[in-house]
């Protein structure tokens, strides 16, 4: 009996819930009609980023843009950075597995495999209509554009790394700020004593921006034999040998990070080392008036190379939102809009006019940052030179600072990385 | 009619069983199953992640290039370093926590409680942690090794590559130990007081009752707990690449590691594949044995 009443209530339960659906679908066409023409103008368009803050939120600018431009709605998704593998790692299995965001943020090392993947959009004949064109430099739309001529990346921000220096410790040794090879040598040894180093050098993953100024700027380059020339060996021997001979690195520069190498330097431990504006305002809080900053060193011949330290947004092709992503990422790329995202990154804005009345950093500081503009450049346009940058680069420099393999044997390794 | 009927009940009779697993087998194999036969096919490919579209195959071209790999055999050989040290430290810890916690003082629950801590912290944490220990600049092992006199000058503990190792697996076996700590003192509380009163009517020392009585009684669970660490060490990579990300040089590769950097930082997916099908080719020694132990535990 029992039995029986809890089968027959299951199966009214069943019936009673089949009734209702059928309901339910005889009715949806009606209910989906009458909002339907709203949601059909209504475009969302996902964008990928990443701030080093995480309590910064583009929440703001996001606002904005929803109401200058009804019927569009902003998806910002933050995305771990992890030094840029976590980032990357993510973008491109999310690539391949076709469930990418519409944009997202991107630099110039990972643009020769997006673009072999045939993952970017070319934005040229997007940007032909963007009245806001000119307002960022030529030089940075030069260095941003892809090796087959064609503009995928909308420049965002950027950094030109320099060198930081400890203006007292100098003062006190009575000598000025190096301007070539020699001077830095000469600055860095007298200033290595009583626990100080002179230079705070990073020979952890991002370190090739410590090595880039004093080989890349002494001679070598990433052209067939560009590492294994003469003058290139000779470059990185001399730079190995600030570390094994002069001694004028920390001990611990083989594994240093960046967090390393500006605490180091905050700490009084290094009288010099290189980063970029981004870190200045930590730099001042800590060091006040003793830090200031210079162009990285130039090679005997006169010749100099800095890091462009690139951001952009891109589009990806497989977007089926990319009028209204373009829309979205040139207004980010806009005077004031640009202005206030740097505001969240603590790096540059890429418009002249937003550059014209800067206040986020100290001035020495974007001085230094403008003035190296001249010796700024970009690794390869090449897919090896993300893997070149994460792993190759950190382990053959940490090998050659720990005298396992020669100075020679490094580039003859990058040599091969690049050309087989 | 009526045999008929007996055996269409004898069939669904053995259909049963296999019905109320299909979920979990269904499960396991979309989960591990399918993920393993990718990787393995995977692994006879050149697949570079982005080069999607031109992925060769090239049969067992990833294992000759494996054989003729320096950083291969770098990183097999350090990983046998890495488990032993490791798991061995963290046992011979884990037992002595655990016969300490097992006396009693009146701060037992307290202590118990607390010696779980660094089981129960994320690992990135413990590598965060570990790794400003150890700062050349300003970390707390150096200065307190200075105050004590020990060394006169700081050492760049993670950038040596005579150090670097070492310094990892000391973090990882503070890390592990307290599993042991915990496994292990739940295998004391299963010892009869019985077999302690009548070693002592022998006249057995304190030392003779932890050889003679203590360790064979929980030596199941010991056993256990090795196979079970071993696999879990052996497969873990998330503290090295923290700390030193494999550096300085090759000091710090082991064959997860490896394999992890190959694939994610290279996009050397087909060769990222093989080489943790390696690992996973060794591991399954291990992983025979454990299981062996377990149905024999299950079987009695």
């Amino acid at each position: 009996m029992t039995k029986e009443n809890t089968t027959h209530r299951k199966g009214l339960g069943r019936r009673r819930f089949l009734q209702l659906a059928g309901a339910g679908a005889l009715a949806a066409p009606f209910a989906g009609s009458f909002p339907a023409p709203a949601i059909a103008q209504e475009v969302t368009v996902r964008w990928w980023y990443h701030f080093d803050n995480p309590q910064h939120s583009p929440a703001e600018l996001v606002a904005k843009f929803e109401k200058e431009n009804p019927g569009i709605k902003i998806v910002a998704e933050s995305i771990p950075w992890g030094g840029g593998n976590d980032y990357y790692t993510r973008l491109f299995a999310a690539l391949v597995a076709g469930n990418a965001p519409d944009c997202a943020m991107v630099k110039l090392n990972n643009q020769a495999r997006l673009v072999e993947m045939g993952a970017l959009e070319p934005l040229d004949d997007m940007l032909k209509g963007w009245e806001a064109r000119s307002d960022i430099a030529e030089d940075i739309w030069q260095l941003n554009r892809a090796s087959d001529g064609k503009q995928y990346y909308l420049p965002l921000q950027y950094v030109v790394l320099y060198l930081y220096y400890r203006q007292d410790l100098f003062d006190q040794a009575g000598i000025a700020p190096p301007r070539s090879f020699d001077d830095f040598l000469k600055a860095a040894k007298a200033l290595t004593k009583d626990g100080v180093y002179g230079f705070g050098m990073r020979g952890g993953a991002g370190g090739h921006d410590h090595w880039g100024p004093f080989v890349l700027g002494g001679g070598a380059t990433f052209e067939k034999g560009g590492m294994v020339s003469e003058k290139a060996l000779a470059a990185n021997r001399w730079f190995v040998e600030l570390g094994t001979k002069e001694k004028v690195f920390p001990p611990s520069a083989p594994t240093d990070g960046f967090r390393q190498i500006i605490d180091g330097f905050k700490a009084g431990r290094t009288a010099m080392t290189i980063h970029h504006v981004g870190s200045s305002n930590e730099m001042v809080e800590a060091l006040g008036d003793k830090v200031s900053a210079v162009p990285v060193p130039r090679a005997p011949d006169g010749r100099g190379w800095t890091s462009f330290g690139d951001e952009s947004n891109a589009i990806f092709s497989a977007s089926p939102n990319k009028e209204a992503a373009f829309r979205w990422i040139s207004f980010l790329s806009t005077a004031e809009n640009n202005v206030a995202f740097n505001g969240f990154t603590g790096q540059l804005t890429v418009t002249t006019s937003g550059m014209a009345d800067w206040k986020l950093h100290p001035k020495r500081f974007v001085t230094a940052s403008e003035q190296s503009l001249a010796i700024a450049g970009v690794l390869p346009d090449s897919p090896k030179t993300a893997d070149f940058v994460r792993t190759v680069w950190p382990t053959n420099m940490q090998r050659a600072l720990l005298g396992q393999i020669s100075p020679d044997e490094m580039m003859h390794a990058f040599e091969k990385h690049f050309h087989g | 009619m009526t045999s008929l009927v007996t055996a269409g009940a004898r069939s669904r009779a053995f259909m049963t069983p296999y019905a109320f697993l299909l979920p979990a087998l269904v499960v396991t194999a979309a989960v591990i199953l399918f993920p393993v036969l990718q990787t393995a096919w995977m692994s006879l490919h050149d697949f570079v992640l982005f080069r999607p579209r031109d992925v060769p195959f090239i049969g067992l071209g990833n294992f000759e290039r494996m054989w003729n790999d320096e950083v291969f055999w770098i990183s097999l050989g350090h990983s046998f370093l890495w488990i032993a040290l490791v798991v061995g430290f963290q046992f011979l810890l884990g037992l002595g926590a655990a016969l300490l916690l097992n006396q009693s003082f009146w701060w037992r629950g307290l202590a118990r409680s607390l010696v779980v801590v660094p089981w129960a912290l994320p690992s990135v944490i413990i590598g965060l942690m570990w790794t400003w220990m150890y700062d050349f600049n300003v970390g707390v092992i150096n200065d307190g090794l200075i105050r004590l006199g020990l060394i006169s000058e700081p050492v760049a503990w993670l950038a040596r590559p005579d150090t670097a190792f070492y310094a990892v697996i000391v973090a990882l076996i503070w890390q592990g130990f307290p599993f042991f700590a915990v496994v292990v003192l739940a295998g004391l509380q299963t010892i009869p007081a019985e077999l302690y009163e009548a070693a002592e009517i022998d006249g057995a020392s304190r030392f003779q009752k932890l050889v003679y009585v203590t360790l064979p009684s929980i030596s199941e669970v010991i056993a256990t707990a090795l196979l079970l660490r071993t696999i879990w060490v052996a497969n873990s990579l998330d503290v090295i690449l923290v700390m030193t990300g494999g550096g300085p040089g090759y000091a710090t590769h082991t064959l997860p590691l490896y394999a992890f950097l190959k694939a994610y930082s290279g996009m050397e997916f087909g060769y990222g594949a093989a080489l943790a099908l390696v690992l996973t080719a060794l591991l399954l020694v291990v992983v025979f044995v454990y299981v062996r132990r377990v149905a024999r535990e299950i079987g009695r």
